[in-house]
């Protein structure tokens, strides 16, 4: 059985201000598009689906055969990437991905951290500091960052920022690859980003 | 915890520590900074009091909290941005996305305790030299500063995780050490001066040693109240 995401019920205000409430979504497979105005909520939402930040009410939960997943294995089940995902600048792109499966709990190969750099057409920058790579460089090392511990679910607010061509096609064949093993969801203000979405949950304006 | 729990749990800890070393050996901040005020206070303390500034049955006494004062204001420069560089550069949202928040916490705080090293290596013989200041149980001193660096590493870098979020971080961060550490230090400060007439100061140490403990759990336990949202 695959795993899911079960959300039910969310709701999260950013001080007296009520940016969304009563949220529910189901992932088994495919893509879910999350789409809404700028302040609708859509990064917030992500965060709230990958445990980064706790709902006001409501809840999440990531299964796998009926059973809740916890710890560690909650974490390694969903991928996130978004526009504020930093590295470290003094590291390279291979020490950055390295240093985050070691601490993640798992081995890093250096081969394994060179296939997922070139995965992300990162190769020929493996060795060079995060510090000096580009706005489209960094994305590309996000999309490896999500995909570092092969999580069944993923989480990807506005993945295609800053991305020339060959960059928004590797994001395009990440989310092809995933969407037949598990739910992808996609936060995005473009509606071309949606154009192979399964659903699309656009969240309400927010409140003035 | 199992043994595959604890040598992941070690695993961890250990990249944490390794990976701040090698970001602090390519930007040297945190050390050039703990460096500079170590040096700018020894030249001070030297110039204002040299070696015959104090009289002789005061000095272990003067001598020893002088050295800690010179120590805890070094490290309190460097040791709390364990955590506060990570939210100021964003990287704290990819910790809390690959791992929990006890073994970041404790690979961390063995950084910090490296740095507290460094700094008591550079500092305590210099500070020596400087006041014409003999410590007749050199071992028993090098034992209190390992002692005193652990508790002060362990109790820096957890409210390092406290305080990063925080909009006044500097201030917050002092406010919240001083009462915490000051019995650490008043302990580290006796065992000093038993250490410097040629004692060694076994209940001192033993103080010290229940401290290191009591602050490693207490900052295991709240690892994660702390560095969770």
């Amino acid at each position: 059985m695959p795993t899911t995401i079960r959300a039910e019920g969310l709701a999260r205000s950013w001080g007296e201000r009520r940016i969304f409430s009563g949220i529910s979504l189901f992932g088994e497979r495919g893509v879910i598009g999350v789409a809404g105005e700028n302040g609708s909520g859509k990064t917030t939402l992500l965060k709230i689906l990958a445990l980064l930040l706790r709902p006001d009410s409501g809840s999440v939960r990531v299964e796998t055969d009926g059973r809740e997943l916890s710890g560690d294995s909650r974490r390694r089940a969903v991928g996130w990437a978004g526009p504020d995902l930093a590295f470290y600048d003094e590291l390279s792109a291979a020490e950055n991905l390295t240093f985050f499966r070691t601490a993640g709990g798992l081995p890093a190969p250096a081969a394994d951290i060179r296939d997922r750099l070139a995965r992300v057409g990162l190769a020929p920058a493996a060795g060079r500091g995060v510090g000096a790579f580009s706005t489209g460089m960094k994305q590309r090392l996000r999309m490896a960052f999500a995909t570092l511990f092969d999580a069944p679910i993923l989480l990807l607010d506005e993945p295609m920022i800053g991305l020339d061509a060959e960059g928004r096609a590797v994001v395009s064949r990440t989310i092809e690859e995933r969407r037949a093993t598990g739910p992808v969801l996609l936060a995005s203000n473009d509606p071309r980003d949606f154009e192979r979405a399964d659903q699309v949950i656009v969240l309400p304006p927010p409140a003035p | 915890m199992s043994v595959a729990g604890s040598s992941s749990f070690l695993a961890r800890a250990w990249s944490v520590c390794a990976k701040d070393a090698a970001v602090e050996l390519r930007r040297r901040v945190a050390s050039a900074s703990v460096l500079f005020f170590a040096a700018a206070c020894l030249t001070l303390v030297s110039f204002a009091i040299g070696p015959f500034g104090v009289p002789p049955d005061a000095r272990e006494t003067v001598c020893s909290a002088l050295l800690w004062v010179v120590l805890f204001f070094s490290a309190a420069t460097g040791l709390p941005r364990a955590f506060v560089r990570e939210e100021e550069s964003g990287t704290a949202t990819a910790l809390r996305l690959v791992s929990p928040a006890a073994p970041i916490l404790a690979g961390k705080t063995l950084f910090n305790f490296f740095l507290f090293i460094a700094i008591a290596l550079v500092t305590a013989p210099a500070f020596a030299l400087l006041l014409g200041w003999r410590i007749a149980a050199p071992w028993a001193m090098c034992g209190v500063l390992l002692l005193a660096g652990f508790g002060l590493s362990v109790v820096s870098t957890f409210l390092s995780a406290l305080v990063a979020r925080a909009s006044h971080k500097s201030v917050l961060f002092v406010l919240i050490s001083f009462p915490i550490v000051a019995p650490l230090l008043l302990s580290a400060i006796a065992a000093t001066v038993a250490a410097s007439r040629g004692d060694v100061p076994w209940t001192a140490m033993r103080v010290l040693v229940a401290y290191d403990g009591a602050a490693a759990c207490g900052a295991y336990l709240l690892a994660s109240a702390a560095w969770d949202e």
